[in-house]
């Protein structure tokens, strides 16, 4: 048996063929992608609390950042569909959600980007924290891209109705 | 309560895709692969969660092969039995 032969055969043994192509049941996320931002917040919170001189909180806020940056890039692949497939085209419904869903976490980014923006700006006026870092940078970086995946699939599954059971 | 009509704040659109795939046998996964949706769509059709394009609403007339109007409808559809027992009274034309 070859290196690829077998590459294949642990593909279909382990069911990751059902995520490669794409043959999950879509379900409406309505709440996990909150835990995930709540746990982006939380760790992005300690690790900046703790950059400049790392401990076990700096780990620990890591850790859950990063964590829930591969929670956010996998949830994609559980919620409502978003991406066609060959099999599996999207259909007029499925668009309409995913036109809505995006469309909605743009303005919702947009948002929270001139917030930040805003409060970037009065930030050292005030006193208050600000990112300084190289680490406190790319990570609020990967905090918005978490955000713009985590979004669509939650605005996506509250859209949504609940789906229906298999089937005849 | 939902409301049917064109109001221009409401209008709930009345189906009877279940009745008619129902009367024929048809399961949503076949309707669905005939009409090009996922099967979950018609599913929503039929609990009138989601509103049909009109392309899609011709389709499934012309799958079932009646005229749109007859699946469709801005108002309550009569009851099948309200419908077979005025059928009943009017007698045989």
């Amino acid at each position: 048996m070859t290196l690829l032969q077998r590459l294949d055969n642990f593909v279909y043994a382990t069911r990751l063929d059902r995520v490669l192509f794409r043959q999950i049941r879509p379900r409406t996320l309505r709440w996990t992608p909150l835990f995930v931002l709540a746990a982006l917040t939380v760790g992005y919170v300690l690790m900046a609390k703790t950059v400049e001189r790392p401990d076990r909180a700096f780990f620990v806020g890591l850790l859950l950042f990063y964590g829930a940056y591969m929670a956010a890039g996998f949830l994609r692949i559980f919620g409502p569909r978003f991406v066609t497939t060959a099999r599996h085209p999207l259909d007029e419904r499925e668009m309409t959600v995913k036109m809505r869903a995006y469309a909605l976490s743009g303005i919702l980014l947009v948002g929270i980007t001139m917030t930040g923006c805003f409060y970037l700006a009065s930030a050292g006026v005030l006193g208050l924290w600000q990112p300084a870092s190289p680490n406190d940078w790319i990570a609020l970086g990967f905090g918005v891209q978490a955000a713009a995946m985590l979004l669509p699939t939650m605005i996506a599954s509250w859209i949504e109705p609940r789906a229906l059971p298999a089937d005849d | 309560m939902r409301y049917g009509g064109s109001d221009g704040l409401t209008s709930f659109l009345y189906n009877r895709i279940a009745v008619f795939r129902a009367e024929r046998g048809v399961s949503r996964r076949q309707l669905a692969e005939a009409v090009g949706v996922n099967n979950q769509t018609i599913g929503y059709l039929e609990r009138g969660d989601y509103k049909p394009s009109l392309e899609l609403a011709m389709k499934i007339a012309a799958y079932f092969a009646v005229p749109i109007e007859l699946l469709f409808s801005f108002q309550p559809f009569e009851p099948v039995a309200d419908t077979l027992r005025r059928a009943a009274a009017e007698g045989p034309s």
